[in-house]
């Protein structure tokens, strides 16, 4: 067969929302390799703009589906650092907790979906049914299930319902009692390891030259884990690993994000041990001076930072939004040249696609 | 009574039926046509006529219980996918029988939906490839018997289909063409590389496939279904055929295009594969074919392997031969809801390096065992 | 808020009148190796809080500064490219991050209005190449010698930049 040119989207099973991945292939060796965004393209940044700073925080909800406390939590961050606004302790011992809740929900809905790349049908099932367990939770927490509008520039909106510690607790503890059975389940199988071991390597130079971060950098060697490195937040007081893994490879990325998990389940225990008493909000001035601020979180999904530049009005003169992604599957081309067609979905799987987010 | 004589009873009493009203007529009418109505009446009872009839009838009921074991089979893969998958599966349509009529009701939907053929495409392929995929499963069906009274024959005799055990693996390699033919006509690259595919799992896993049942052709010494269950009546090949039956199943997967060989198919890269372009009833076509396909192989598995309809005797010896196969069906499913999809080039390395020496290890075993006349 | 002050004067302390011995605050050291490297291109390096700086430099130099940063400093990922539009001029800021030294820089430059363009930096890190389309596609801003300078998230016919203050719907 002679080389051609196959457009992986934008409506196709593989993309996980709206984008376009063309790739040339000769037989089923791919050749070449073009990711195309901008199908989601919302103008988020414009419509910032135009509303005033707390209006902003439901639409930085909008940014990710899977991940939507972190990215609203990261705009109150960075907010906060342009208003000079000092946030309660207890509020950020509640950040922390929910935004690893979230961590570990977004982290299994990758599974998922992952699984579901790989037609592992159980493992979709089974994660997305857990899950549902720290979906719950937040829900208890926020009100809602998806776009939690939860943070509030200054605090959290508001304090923890009663019984939440127990329940977060033994969610934690069935988390990791399913994590020990997820791992049998996908490591215990043959066939993914044949699918995962040694497929879309992403050398460490490569990784740290083309700004990927994240699981999938960290799953080439590179220590960089913003919440160990620049640490915000209360997380210099918790104690956790970052999880590093060396190949580079689908099942590095993948034990990677399960280690992650482990540590998630670790951080919100502390979390909720050293939680003081306290004030979980503090109302912050409207407007903000003509300065700018800087917000960096370790997103699920790698390093989100947010640039924003005050007028000395109660608007945005500009928000800039990095999106980890965005940024991951520019560096596509590199990882999947030279494997399988049936690799690509392997691939783009392990890097945990967010056309939300990535698009803006 | 075997079922030929059943359906000759049928259709003898049938034609008696409708000839007393052209003897009748030939009686009462005046000569020129009352000849005319004897002639007929005469040709409808001549024996060739009947015969035909009598085949054509059998024809019919295998069939229409073949199709009802497919519904069975669709229901059962839905409801074991909610088991194993931790949902429910069918439960409204047929609320007091589990759901069953789910698959009916998804049938009439199919069956109401326009036919679209792409522009692009290659009319008269696409629109003959679902037929020669459902033909040619069902063909397999028409030659494997229930029992020995159930099975398709010419006379009264219960003699089935000479060859009858080739001829269904004949007719179950006809499906690589067709599944060509459907990715090729329906002109996207999708459907295009589902079918090389295709064809290049199922040529690769044929091979196989046919020496692992070369193997029980050698120790029951017949091509003949009946013989070949006869032949199993002291112990089934199973045992000392057992690397051959694993190979059996496992190709038998990669003909049925199940995970973790649906390649062909493989929704995550291929979207739909070879079925990308097809919707509606052609897409139903295709669907219930791959139950069809599903339940020839475990009847197939059952027959080789399995002890046929042997078994003790307060069940029906059809009713065991279902139930074999619907147990290699269950095992079937078991697998693909919870392992995930081979590469295509891992998937052929297994065929051409694993199962190939294998088999032909398992028929080397059968020479021996047959020649030593210990089987 | 006196916060903008404090930066100043910090600007002001640690790079023109420390003391000429090495440093023992990594970010300082930074300031200062830019500094000295490229005493006319860069100009008000402070340290804004541990572990943050910010220096702006002209944007002839752009790419050899960055070039030097990559080399010789240690800063091997590019975080974020941003464009904003001011009254009298487009700025664009690179946040370059150093994993051992745990610093992120802030790198301004400022372009006229009239002609929006800089340095490509693509070449030195691979990962500014859809970070520079992106500002080009949503803010204008030219990158020269962009490999492959194209609209990424808006369709590729599409005649304004929508970031720019000018562009009312």
């Amino acid at each position: 067969m002679a080389e051609m040119w196959i457009n992986m989207g934008p409506q196709h099973p593989m993309t996980h929302g709206l984008w376009n991945l063309r790739v040339k292939v000769d037989g089923e060796t791919i050749v070449d390799a073009e990711p195309e965004v901008g199908y989601l393209h919302r103008g988020i940044e414009k419509i910032c703009e135009g509303l005033t700073y707390p209006q902003i925080i439901p639409i930085a909800d909008r940014l990710c589906y899977g991940s939507s406390l972190t990215w609203s939590h990261l705009y109150c961050l960075t907010v906060e650092d342009l208003m000079d606004v000092e946030v309660p302790e207890r509020a950020e011992y509640i950040r922390v907790m929910s935004i690893e809740m979230q961590r570990i929900a977004s982290h299994l809905m990758w599974l998922a979906a992952y699984a579901g790349d790989l037609g592992l049908s159980v493992g979709f099932t089974y994660t997305m049914r857990d899950r549902e367990v720290f979906v719950d939770l937040l829900q208890a927490l926020t009100g809602s299930r998806l776009t939690y509008n939860y943070p509030r520039i200054g605090g959290v909106a508001h304090d923890l319902p009663p019984d939440f510690e127990r329940d977060a607790l033994r969610a934690v503890e069935y988390m990791e009692r399913r994590l020990k059975e997820y791992e049998d389940l996908f490591e215990g199988s043959k066939i993914f390891m044949m699918r995962n071991v040694g497929i879309g390597i992403l050398r460490k130079e490569d990784g740290m030259n083309l700004g990927v971060t994240g699981p999938s950098l960290r799953a080439s060697g590179v220590s960089y884990d913003l919440r160990k490195d620049m640490p915000y937040s209360v997380y210099p007081e918790m104690d956790f690993n970052v999880a590093i893994h060396k190949d580079g490879d689908c099942y590095a990325r993948y034990r990677v994000r399960m280690d992650e998990m482990w540590e998630s389940c670790r951080i919100i225990r502390q979390a909720l041990r050293k939680m003081p008493e306290g004030r979980w909000r503090i109302v912050a001035p409207r407007t903000a001076p003509a300065e700018t601020g800087l917000g960096r979180v370790e997103d699920p999904r790698g390093e989100a930072v947010m640039y924003v530049v005050g007028d000395g009005s109660d608007k945005p003169y500009r928000l800039k939004i990095r999106s980890p992604i965005f940024v991951t599957v520019s560096a596509a081309p590199k990882i999947l040249v030279g494997y399988k067609l049936a690799d690509v979905v392997a691939i783009m799987g392990g890097l945990d696609m967010c056309i939300g987010e990535n698009d803006r | 009574m075997n079922l030929f004589e059943f359906c000759y009873g049928i259709i003898h009493w049938l034609v008696d039926l409708v000839n007393n009203l052209w003897y009748r007529l030939g009686d009462t009418l005046p000569w020129y046509f009352g000849d005319f109505f004897t002639a007929v009446g005469d040709f409808a009872a001549s024996d060739g006529h009947l015969t035909f009839m009598t085949i054509l009838l059998e024809c019919i009921i295998i069939i229409l219980v073949a199709l009802i074991n497919v519904l069975n089979f669709l229901w059962i893969f839905r409801k074991l996918s909610g088991r194993i998958l931790d949902f429910y599966g069918p439960y409204y349509v047929g609320y007091r029988i589990g759901g069953w009529l789910q698959n009916l009701a998804d049938g009439i939907k199919l069956f109401v939906k326009e036919i679209i053929v792409p522009k692009k495409a290659d009319r008269l392929g696409y629109l003959l490839a679902p037929i020669i995929y459902v033909g040619s499963s069902l063909l397999i069906l028409s030659v494997i018997p229930l029992s020995e009274n159930f099975g398709l024959s010419t006379n009264e005799s219960g003699e089935y289909v000479t060859a009858g055990a080739l001829f269904a693996l004949a007719a179950f390699s006809i499906a690589p063409f067709a599944i060509l033919l459907a990715g090729w006509s329906s002109n996207n690259k999708y459907t295009l590389i589902g079918g090389m595919r295709s064809a290049a799992q199922m040529m690769s896993y044929e091979i196989p496939l046919i020496l692992c049942a070369a193997s029980v052709f050698l120790v029951a010494g017949s091509f003949n279904f009946v013989d070949i269950v006869d032949a199993q009546h002291d112990i089934w090949f199973l045992i000392p055929l057992f690397i051959g039956f694993v190979v059996f199943l496992i190709c038998l997967i990669a003909e049925v295009e199940i995970i973790p060989f649906d390649l062909p198919e493989a929704e995550a890269e291929l979207v739909e594969g070879w079925t990308t372009e097809y919707g509606g009833m052609k897409f139903g076509l295709f669907y219930m074919t791959t139950a069809i396909r599903s339940y020839a192989g475990g009847a197939l598995a059952t027959a080789f392997f399995l002890g046929g309809w042997h078994g003790p005797s307060f069940i029906p010896d059809e009713i065991w031969f279902l139930i074999k196969a619907y147990i290699v069906y269950t095992v079937f499913m078991w697998l693909t809801w919870s392992v995930p999809r081979v590469r295509i080039d891992q998937m052929l390395g297994v065929g051409w390096r694993r199962l190939l020496p294998l088999a032909v290890l398992n028929l080397f075993i059968a020479a021996v065992l047959k020649s030593g006349g210990w089987i | 808020m006196s916060e903008g002050d404090e930066r100043g004067r910090a600007g002001v302390v640690s790079i023109e009148k420390a003391p000429s011995r090495i440093d023992e605050d990594p970010g300082l050291r930074v300031l200062r190796a830019i500094a000295d490297s490229f005493p006319e291109a860069v100009s008000g390096g402070t340290q804004l809080k541990p572990g943050v700086l910010r220096v702006h430099v002209e944007r002839a130099d752009l790419y050899s500064v960055c070039r030097n940063l990559k080399e010789s400093l240690g800063f091997e990922h590019l975080t974020m490219i941003s464009a904003v539009d001011y009254e009298d001029r487009f700025e664009i800021v690179y946040h370059i991050t150093s994993y051992e030294a745990r610093l992120l820089l802030e790198l301004i430059t400022s372009t006229p209005k009239d002609d929006p363009s800089v340095d490509s930096i693509s070449t030195i890190w691979g990962g500014a190449n859809w970070q520079e389309r992106e500002a080009f596609d949503l803010m204008g801003v030219v990158f020269r010698s962009h490999p492959k300078l194209e609209r990424i998230l808006l369709p590729k016919d599409v005649l304004y930049h929508p970031l720019r203050k000018d562009f009312k719907g």
